[in-house]
């Protein structure tokens, strides 16, 4: 060894460092330095990702922090052990539980309460005073920490090249003389590379929020804080050899590795005297025979006897206690759930309650979801009802306390956009020319290139945007802040503080750690994501109105299975409003689909992602399905792998087998690609396995187009990755969900709007669908309505709906809440409603909503009559006559049709009355536009024109920019798709449109129909002529 | 006698002050753009942008897609304030009292103008007629009332004169929006199907205001004349001119010195109350023989104090040439600031040196000719020649970051040096033919430039001194290389 870097600061020191940690790691590496340490300001949340780089490169990391003090210079804080470790974690967690969310506030005296065994090193200005000499403070302190810190202390000498490192480096060997501190030698490591310096720069702007002409001095005067070799640092320190030692000499003392952290399960999980395995036996038995009686079929006791034996070996069984005990708390509180995950869909999952497919139905191998080779705990996300996750959320706080459970974090890192904001304001970009290209780039695509310029109409040979293009791709992928993961939980034994610092989370009541799931997954350390799902709430509020209305007992269990009828309906396409196949690209696969049983469902769910899109998958397994194409295999080893799937590959689980298999690649490798295309910025990573993979599978006989596919589909299951195990779970809510609508679609429709929002369509299409399948809705009234939409008596098969106010936009709760407990016998004035005390404001909205015809008056009307209300006599006169009441009857303006649909609209975003496109037939048929029901019967291949109000804009990701429209009129939907070129021609008809009109060629296939769309013309101005009174002139 | 009133609606005054500014701005739409919570928001069109469908308050972004060559400039806050206050001045000579109507109009109180300009038709047309040959698109409408000739000018058919007492016929016909309601009431009257005044102009006044509100019956009343309204009109502008005649004609320097004094003692009185001072100033001298001589001074600082401009005047005196003699002096401050009154330092030993220094700079400058005096401050950037700027006003004292040399050379120049490998300092160099040997040295200060603006290798710093104790300021250009190593000389410490 001869010199080790002690002070690096990665891009996880937010804003400051400009080099991802493994970036740093690789560097020290290819020096070859045995160890470095990460120092971040005032956080470890990037130590293991360096700690897992520097495992692959047998490195070793020295888990540091930079404590920036709020009242004395830096420290370097380096633990030496475990123990001074859990030290500077619980340090760090104090300084931030004392303020907000991102900030750290720390005070020398808090680093003297916590540092035994951590070494220090101080970190001196890098300027000196008038007299080339450190401030008096500085030297104070110096002082004051050589008291403290004792041996445990080092002072940091940089080579800055400002111009006075002899004179910085005279006075801190002064120093050191002085108060017997070895000098130590660091280069204040920012970026791997010295061409970073620019990116450090754009970063320091974004910092200090300036543009890069104005930072002036904010900036560093030169590119010298990148790793150097130690022969340079050597070099660099020949006149202080000793600092150069010393570095070697605490690099030794501080021998502590992430790796010896070790992660305790919670013990309350357990009975007394029942070691966990045992307590899962009993509970797995119980469950299956509560589930199948008494006679539990062979092959399901085979399963548990097996599973059993399985999870004793890797030891798992606490963590499915653990998850069980969450699960068995949100079914006390009649909370819905459901769990989904490598683990969940087990025989002994279905058992204890955790999900409700049923393995019978359902041949999963267990271990095919858990991967032994590597010791990691199985992974089983739970879902739970959106709105009542919170309460689990609580629970968990509750039983286990603060202290020992915690979410993880989540690194939000720079996508494109946020990474073009942040270095164009910086580069000093116009604001028109920043959003210009903001706009241009889709959220989703991870480069930003010349093309895009040139797109734009912006000149690609401007050496400044060149600029901005290459920062701006460098920068994406970088970690901008932790927040809180969406439910990932870690639960321990012994304090969570010991392991990782923990902060406040944005919102209140809660606390995460400064670690993410990637991180707590590398250290072997156990998580349980508590998901929130808003179609559990659905189901739960379908599974209320069903008892109450039909006198049913449903649970996700009970549900008849394999309904033909069910099928039928989903084979239609005829699916708003059911959990994840509503989508148009959903929709339009399932005619072609046409499933049949639950597996297909859960291959429905698979299919239309970017994964298989990617692969170009799709069409090879419709094609398989419908006879059309013989199902074949590569190869003998993949029958396996593949014969769910008619030889297609359709999940993640299947791909990655493939690269085990086919290419050669071991389980950890395999996991490792599918995660290197998750992150943005391990490019080289993943194009040295590309090759891999290709090569591989080449080599073992594969076709080359094949093994493309293949890996073309990994990519798009890197970004969204959706395996099997997953989807089985999902199909599960797929079903149900449309089990309900097929067979009361009331019910489902009224939960829907009473769980809104969520899902793909507005109240309006949900409403209009369940008109369509016979139910009857009912406009919202004050004597009628509560918050919520509300099932009344039957009315032809199903009950009617009743809108509730909650549709009513602009209305609190509360108020409706004050309405409803005064409503007794019901209201028969108005003033009633403002004895009662709802306020003017709220009536006025009524008024609006035209939710006063139970009592005779129209929207108009009512709103006179609320408008004179405020000097209704209250309190004291209470009683007596206003003078409103001797007012003459005044006769208001008749409101027709079109206005009130109009203004139906733009209160509850719907209108029972009318759709606004059937006032406007007359000129439409005069253009020769068709109604969309005459479009969806007409014959393929003729020309047609239709218009209607704009539902859904659609521009996926994976359609290489083609726009999926839908338009509705008074006859129902139709579906437009808008290529690319045509797009580009019509973007703002496209795009400002309220009533669209399209000319087009219709396609029909089975009976999925498109308008293939070659015009577009906004006839918004239509919409709005409907309610201007003729002969009236507005010059504004 | 019945008041008239002129109410004057300019349609598009942003977008045509500025196309008047910039004639070729008008060939295609325009608009002005403002900031609002991060988003650029539209703020004004011009009638071409409002023919594509562009209206204001639409999101820029929203704009362009709608006409991509949109030409957008930024909206100068308060600029209709400025813009109709200077209308309004020029229209002081149709009417005394003439106010500005925020956002986009004024209002002329005509009460006993229209007969000097042949009637109201006349009137009205010669001020419609001279607007819009200044470029701004315009409506203007008479009535008795200001409310009835604010609704007519923007919501009116044809006739743009109202006689007295028909204000009410005038209305009917018109949106609520001519009422000047705010956005509540119009929604709220728009809601109950009051689409026109005529809906609900004839309902009981009591019905009314308890509905919409003492507001809404007052801008009612304002515009049927049962209730007064108030202008305020816009004041004379204040002018910084002074005139002094003479009876018998002056020639000599003594007594134009004198005339100054005169004047500017007026003239400086008068800027003291306002906190003003005189960047620039003309006088103009009126001779017997109706010749016209003009001399003019400018300071650095605005200033107005007697003493310190008569100086600056004093200096141009001898090229005033007063022929057979002056007998009309006329002063005009054509510049004015803001002084910023420097806060007094008791414990600053230079007291109010730097005003002396600016004094000093005024008198050689008047001397030498403008331009002449060129003031550097140190500006922040690490790149030598960029660290320094001219000085345009006083401010803060901007700090160097390391020590820098007294005499700073425009261009480094070459030299040849003796330096051992890789970065440490040389031990002689040759500048001007002459051989320095350095006997102590300090850096390198490694400078790297700014990326932004230009590539090239870093340059390493060396501060040395030679044996004759002379510091020099010398840099290599980037790292050393076998071949071609450049040195540089850049600077002199005193």
């Amino acid at each position: 060894m001869k010199y080790i870097e002690l002070q690096i600061t990665s891009n996880f020191s937010f804003l400051r460092g400009a080099s991802h940690p493994e970036e740093l790691v690789e560097q020290a590496a290819l020096y070859g330095y045995p160890v470095i340490a990460i120092t971040d300001h005032n956080t470890l949340a990037g130590v293991v990702r360096a700690h897992v780089a520097a495992k692959a490169k047998g490195m070793r990391i020295i888990p540091g922090a930079t404590l920036v003090l709020q009242d004395g210079p830096s420290l370097l804080a380096l633990p030496t052990d475990k123990a001074a470790y859990g030290r500077l974690s619980r340090l760090l967690t104090t300084g931030n539980l004392r303020t907000e969310k991102g900030k750290c506030e720390l005070y020398k005296n808090d680093v003297y309460t916590y540092q035994e065994g951590i070494q220090f090193i101080i970190v001196p200005p890098h300027e000196l005073n008038d007299k080339f000499d450190f401030d008096n403070n500085f030297k104070q302190a110096v002082k004051e920490y050589k008291a403290a810190f004792g041996t445990s202390l080092s002072l940091a000498a940089v080579r800055t090249y400002q111009g006075l490192d002899q004179k910085r480096f005279f006075r801190l060997h002064e120093l050191s003389r002085q108060y017997n501190i070895p000098l130590i030698a660091t280069n204040d490591v920012h970026y791997h590379e010295q061409s970073r310096r620019e990116l450090q720069d754009v970063l320091t702007c974004t910092r200090e929020k300036c543009t890069i002409t104005q930072a002036g001095f904010k900036l560093h005067a030169n590119a010298e804080r990148y790793m150097k070799a130690p022969e340079e640092m050597i070099r660099l320190f020949r006149q202080y050899p000793e600092a150069i030692d010393r570095t070697i000499e605490i690099a030794n003392a501080c021998q502590f590795s992430l790796d010896t952290l070790e992660y305790i399960y919670p013990e309350e999980i357990l009975d007394k005297n029942k070691t966990p395995l045992q307590q899962l036996t009993d509970l797995a038995w119980q469950g299956a025979t509560e589930h199948f009686g008494n006679t539990i079929p062979d092959s399901i006791s085979k399963a548990i006897k097996h599973e059993l034996t399985f999870i004793e070996e890797m030891n798992y069984a606490s963590y499915f206690l653990t998850v069980y005990d969450i699960v068995k708390f949100a079914r006390s509180q009649g909370i819905l759930c459901q769990g989904r995950g490598s683990a969940a869909n087990s025989t002994i999952c279905y058992c204890l309650g955790i999900t409700a497919v049923d393995p019978t139905k359902f041949d999963l191998l267990f271990e095919r979801f858990i991967s032994s080779a590597r010791n990691e705990p199985p992974d089983i996300d739970v879902d739970f009802e959106h709105e009542r996750r919170e309460e689990v959320i609580q629970y968990i706080y509750n039983k286990y306390g603060r202290n020992r459970a915690a979410i993880v974090a989540t690194v939000t890192q720079q996508h494109l956009k946020g990474a073009l904001r942040d270095v164009g304001k910086a580069m000093g970009l116009s604001v028109d020319t920043l959003q210009q290209l903001s706009k241009a780039v889709n959220r989703h695509t991870d480069t930003f290139d010349e093309q895009l310029l040139i797109e734009q109409g912006l000149n690609p040979d401007d050496p400044n945007l060149r600029k901005v293009v290459a920062l701006t791709n460098q920068m994406i992928g970088f970690p901008r802040q932790l927040g809180q993961h969406t439910g990932g939980f870690i639960i321990t034994q012994d304090q969570l503080t010991d392991l990782c610092p923990i902060l406040n989370a944005r919102m209140e009541d809660r606390t995460n750690i400064e670690w993410n799931k990637d991180d707590i997954e590398a250290l072997g350390f156990l998580k349980i994501d508590i998901l929130a799902l808003g179609m559990l709430t659905c189901i739960r509020k379908a599974f209320v109105l069903a008892r109450e209305h039909y006198g049913l007992q449903l649970t996700l269990a009970n549900i008849p299975q394999d309904d033909p009828r069910v099928y039928e309906m989903i084979s239609n396409a005829d699916t708003i409003g059911v959990f994840q196949i509503e989508s148009r690209a959903q929709q339009s696969m399932l005619p072609r689909l046409r499933p049949k049983t639950f597996y297909d469902l859960v291959i429905e769910v698979a299919i239309v992602r970017p994964g298989p899109i990617q692969g170009d998958m799709v069409h090879p397994y419709l094609r398989r399905r419908n006879g059309e194409e013989a199902v074949e295999y590569p190869s003998k080893e993949l029958e396996e792998i593949l014969g769910k799937t008619l030889g297609v590959p359709l999940f993640q689980e299947q791909a990655m087998k493939i690269a085990i298999v086919a290419a050669e690649f071991t389980p950890a490798e395999a996991d490792l690609l599918r995660r290197s295309m998750a992150t943005f910025k391990a490019k080289g990573q993943v194009t040295q396995f590309e090759k891999k993979l290709i090569d591989g599978m080449v080599k073992n006989g594969y076709k080359p187009a094949f093994a493309q596919r293949v890996f073309r589909q990994l990519e798009g299951f890197g970004a969204y990755g959706f395996p099997e195990s997953h989807a089985a779970s999902f199909a599960l809510l797929v079903y149900v969900s449309s089990w309900l609508k097929c067979f009361y679609p009331d019910v489902f429709a009224s939960a829907i709007l009473n769980s809104m929002p969520m899902g793909f369509y507005q109240p309006a299409q949900i409403v209009s669908d369940a008109r369509n399948h016979g139910v009857e809705v009912r406009p919202v009234d004050i004597n009628h309505s509560s918050w919520d939409n509300t099932l009344e008596e039957k009315s032809g098969l199903y009950c009617a709906m009743r809108l509730g106010f909650r549709q009513v936009s602009g209305l609190r709760e509360n108020d409706i809440n004050l309405l409803v407990q005064h409503r007794a016998a019901g209201y028969t004035s108005i003033n009633q409603l403002y004895d009662a005390g709802l306020q003017l404001s709220t009536l006025e909205k009524l008024a609006n909503a035209d939710a006063f015809r139970s009592i005779g008056l129209d929207r108009r009307k009512a709103l006179w009559e609320v408008s004179a209300l405020h000097d209704h006599p209250i309190a004291l006169f209470a009683g007596q006559p206003s003078e409103t009441a001797y007012e003459a009857q005044i006769t208001l303006p008749l409101m027709s049709m079109p206005e009130h649909v109009v203004q139906d609209y733009a209160t509850t975003s719907l209108s029972l009355k009318a759709h606004p496109v059937s006032f406007l037939r007359e000129q439409l048929s005069a253009l020769h536009i068709l109604t969309t029901q005459e479009v969806n019967n007409a014959v393929n291949g003729i020309p047609v024109k239709v218009a209607g109000l704009v539902l859904v804009r659609q521009r996926p990701g994976t359609a290489s920019g083609v726009c999926f429209i839908t338009i509705e009129d008074e006859t129902g939907c139709c579906n437009l798709v808008v290529f690319q070129h045509i797009f580009t021609r019509f973007k703002s008809d496209i795009t400002q449109s309220k009533l669209l009109m399209v000319e087009g060629m219709l396609q029909r296939e089975g009976q999925v129909v498109h308008v293939i769309v070659s015009k577009c013309y906004n006839f918004s101005k239509l919409l709005r002529n409907m309610t201007v009174i003729p002969g009236s002139r507005d010059f504004k | 006698m019945t008041k008239r009133y002129i109410s004057i609606w300019f349609r598009h005054l942003l977008t045509d002050w500025y196309i008047r500014k910039h004639p070729d701005a008008g060939d295609s739409p325009l608009v002005f753009s403002t900031q609002q919570r991060g988003r650029q928001l539209i703020h004004a069109t011009s009638r071409k942008a409002e023919n594509t469908g562009i209206y204001c308050g639409m999101a820029v972004a929203d704009a362009k897609a709608i006409y991509p060559h949109l030409v957008i400039t930024p909206y100068p806050p308060d600029q209709e304030h400025h813009l109709l206050t200077a209308l309004g001045q020029w229209c002081i000579r149709y009417s005394p009292v003439v106010s500005i109507d925020l956002p986009d109009g004024l209002l002329i109180d005509a009460s006993g103008c229209t007969h000097l300009w042949g009637g109201e038709h006349n009137y009205l047309a010669e001020i419609t007629l001279k607007l819009s040959a200044y470029g701004y698109d315009v409506r203007a409408a008479m009535a008795d009332t200001i409310g009835t000739a604010w609704a007519v000018a923007r919501y009116g058919n044809d006739a743009t004169i109202i006689p007295g007492g028909l204000e009410r016929k005038a209305l009917r016909p018109l949106p609520p929006a001519a009422l000047r309601l705010d956005d509540t009431l119009l929604t709220k009257l728009q809601q109950l199907g009051f689409h026109k005044i005529e809906d609900f102009i004839h309902l009981p006044i009591n019905a009314l205001k308890r509905r919409f509100g003492q507001a809404f019956i007052l801008r009612l009343k304002q515009a049927l004349g049962g209730e007064r309204e108030d202008i305020l009109p816009l004041g004379i502008p204040s002018v910084y001119e002074e005139r002094l005649s003479s009876l018998d004609p002056i020639k000599t320097a003594k007594a134009i010195t004198i005339a100054i004094t005169r004047l500017l003692d007026v003239i400086c009185f008068k800027l003291q109350q306002e906190g003003k001072g005189i960047r620039t100033a003309t006088l103009t001298c009126y001779r017997i023989d109706d010749q016209v001589v003009q001399i003019s001074i400018g300071t650095n600082g605005a200033s107005n104090n007697t003493t310190h401009l008569l100086k600056l005047f004093e200096l141009k005196i001898p090229s005033l040439a007063p022929g057979p003699g002056i007998d009309l002096f006329i002063l005009q401050a054509l510049l004015v600031e803001d002084v910023i009154s420097e806060q007094e330092k008791i414990w600053s030993a230079t007291g109010s040196a730097d005003n002396n220094i600016t004094k000093l700079l005024d008198r050689i400058e008047s001397k030498i000719g403008s331009g002449s005096i060129q003031r550097y401050q140190p500006a922040e950037h690490y790149w030598p020649e960029l660290s320094i700027q001219p000085f345009t006003a006083p401010n803060d004292h901007q700090q160097v970051n390391a020590p820098r040399p007294d005499k700073l050379l425009p261009q480094p120049l070459p030299i040849e040096v003796t330096a051992p490998i890789p970065d440490y300092p040389p031990m002689l160099f040759r500048f001007m033919g002459q051989l320095h040997e350095i006997k102590k040295a300090d850096g390198p200060e490694r400078i790297e430039r700014e990326w932004w603006l230009e590539d090239g290798a870093h340059r390493d710093y060396y501060i040395v001194e030679d044996a004759a104790g002379r510091r020099y300021w010398i840099f290599r250009l980037g790292h050393y290389a076998v071949s071609q190593t450049q040195w540089f000389i850049h600077g002199f410490f005193a």
